[in-house]
């Protein structure tokens, strides 16, 4: 029997006096969850709780396992953190994840300051969307990430929200490529391309809203993760490429929107809950260090909580509707 | 071709949502499920189950259902729809206070009849029903109550202002399965089913029942996926921030009967995203088709 499992059950169980709360707790089901504790009596040999009311109550026997059980469950989580820590002295490995598109000396940047505040620890970067990230962060694959918002951070710590400014790509010769900047109107009609959807789902469906808003209807739209694809699409004239800033290539340029109708917003994330310190101090410096990169060499600027978001409530959208 | 699962959990992705569905045949009990057994936010789907006990304590002879209450203005629970959003005082019975939380999801209703009948008896009848997964931890007024402390803020209008400040969502108890106002998607399938089949009170309450999911008047959940003049669409709806839900049965001319319920969470925090509504009715329409296919 795994022991150390069962005694989780009975811990979660003995604490919320309630299955149904307990399976919660533990993200099962309540059947397998009795079954476990019915498991557990019959190889201990007692009974845990008392089922015969409505109610859930530990028995004497229970109460004094209790303490017991909780013990070996703090001395695994222990064992768990002993050896995130030999992990991290002896291969000396942070993992973080990146979004597609930041760029060469964003990446530069970044590993060069985690080089310089962490000296002892290897930076291991992986391009992942967000959605991948945010699984990989929750399943323990991932050690802190960069995120594109709007996405599901119910398990996540955020750091500081960065925005970053969207333009578009165009051909040099075109006539709004000679403009300084443009209005994402002035591209009515056109199809644009932008960062594949399935990387920021959220990201992706709020940029389009918000072309949409400012009077861009794209009539197609095309996924791109690597700049090249998407600046190909732009030098044949199929498309406009929507992205933040990026260097001018050879016959196309970048031009902002004006007062930035457009943006991606971005933070660090990290697994919420109990960790190790080594790896907490590691996630620490590499938010701190991402988070001044990206805004020295990504254009992100500090989320501005001046402007409040205004949403007119509508009934069938209102609080308990 | 792909999975029925697999199809549903495509058009959700395309909305944007995480979604989860229950639907069943209510003649042979087959079910199309999508993490149907996963704990959900009901949010104002837990006025069915009030619905349900509110009629049970009404056959019992507990309470009488053409009594008549005064709902004064200044002590009435806020909302967007019914007598929430009246100014004066309102005289109104029992019944036409289930009306009003059923066809337009009245607040000021829901916890006028809270009060009547007790959160208790909402819980101990669906513990009777065999529903154990489902819980209700107060009324609306409550949940609202803990929206504001969870957030830091006075109203219920600058908590939209606040809603994208890093973190804010995950602090709200009010969208944590756990802590607030709870059920699975199969369990208020069945419950939909129960009222339908008249088990969950005596028939003559539950058709009283029915016709109120009948008269529901929200076009843009369930409804939507159903556009078809012989088609009765019968249904409550639950809505907050990220939150979009609907549960209720549609009826077929030729007799098909099938109790849908569909909860979802957006990854946007916009107020209105017209796409993770009509998904609803999307994945509903494609389960109960799968439902109604020959051999299907």
């Amino acid at each position: 029997m795994n022991l150390v499992g069962h005694l989780e059950c009975f811990v979660a169980v003995a604490e919320e006096l309630h299955f149904g709360h307990a399976a919660e707790r533990l993200g099962m089901a309540q059947p397998p969850l009795s079954q476990r504790i019915q498991r557990l009596e019959r190889e201990l040999g007692i009974r845990l709780f008392d089922r015969s009311s409505r109610h859930v109550e530990l028995t004497p026997p229970g109460r004094l396992l209790l303490e017991e059980a909780r013990d070996i469950l703090a001395r695994v989580d222990r064992i768990y953190s002993l050896a995130a820590r030999a992990r991290l002295g002896a291969v000396g490995t942070v993992r973080a994840g990146l979004p597609a598109g930041l760029g060469g000396p964003v990446l530069a940047a970044l590993i060069e300051g985690f080089r310089e505040h962490c000296p002892d620890l290897r930076l291991e970067l992986r391009e992942l969307g967000s959605a991948e990230q945010g699984r990989a962060l929750t399943e323990g694959a991932l050690d802190v990430g960069v995120l594109r918002h709007p996405c599901d951070v119910r398990d996540l710590e955020l750091g500081p929200m960065l925005l970053q400014p969207v333009g578009a790509v165009l051909p040099a010769g075109s006539p709004h490529g000679a403009r300084a900047a443009l209005h994402p109107a002035d591209l009515a009609g056109r199809e644009v391309v932008l960062f594949p959807r399935e990387d920021a789902p959220g990201a992706h469906d709020e940029l389009l809203a918000a072309c949409r808003r400012h009077g861009l209807d794209p009539s197609a739209v095309h996924e791109a993760r690597h700049p090249q694809f998407a600046l190909g699409l732009v030098l044949a004239g199929t498309a406009v490429a929507l992205t933040p800033r990026t260097e001018d290539a050879e016959g196309a340029v970048w031009r902002p929107f004006a007062g930035d109708p457009l943006a991606l917003r971005t933070s660090c994330a990290w697994p919420r809950g109990r960790r190790d310190p080594v790896l907490e101090r590691a996630v620490e410096h590499f938010t701190s260090i991402a988070t001044g990169v990206l805004r020295r060499h990504a254009g992100m600027v500090p989320l501005d909580r001046s402007t409040a978001r205004r949403v007119v409530a509508r009934p069938s959208s209102g609080f308990l509707a | 071709m792909s999975g029925i699962e697999e199809r549903i959990e495509r058009a959700f992705r395309d909305a944007g949502v995480v979604g989860c569905l229950a639907a069943i045949d209510l003649d042979d009990g087959r079910l199309v499920g999508v993490r149907a057994d996963r704990p959900v936010v009901i949010a104002s789907v837990l006025k069915v189950p009030l619905l349900v006990a509110l009629h049970r304590q009404a056959a019992a002879g507990i309470v009488d259902l053409s009594e008549q209450v005064v709902l004064r203005p200044g002590e009435r629970t806020t909302g967007p729809t019914g007598v929430a959003v009246l100014q004066d005082e309102v005289r109104m019975s029992l019944r036409d206070l289930a009306a009003m939380m059923i066809t337009v999801s009245d607040n000021a209703a829901a916890d006028t009849l809270f009060a009547r009948v007790g959160v208790e008896t909402v819980n101990a009848v669906l513990a009777e029903l065999g529903l154990h997964r489902t819980h209700i931890p107060g009324c609306c007024r409550e949940l609202f109550d803990t929206l504001l402390a969870d957030a830091g803020v006075d109203g219920m209008d600058e908590l939209w202002a606040v809603l994208d400040e890093p973190g804010l969502m995950a602090r709200l108890r009010a969208l944590d399965p756990a802590r607030t106002a709870r059920s699975t998607p199969e369990e208020i399938a069945q419950l939909f089913a129960a009222i339908w089949r008249d088990e969950a009170a005596p028939a003559a309450e539950c058709a009283r029942m029915r016709r109120l999911f009948g008269l529901q008047v929200w076009p843009h959940r369930l409804a939507s996926g159903f556009p078809f003049d012989d088609v009765q669409v019968s249904g409550k709806t639950g809505t907050l921030p990220t939150i979009r839900n609907e549960a209720g049965v549609v009826e077929y001319p030729d007799g098909g009967r099938y109790a849908v319920a569909v909860f979802t969470r957006s990854l946007s925090t916009a107020s209105v995203l017209p796409r993770a509504d009509a998904v609803i009715g999307t994945t509903a329409r494609m389960a109960v088709e799968h439902l109604r296919a020959p051999g299907g």
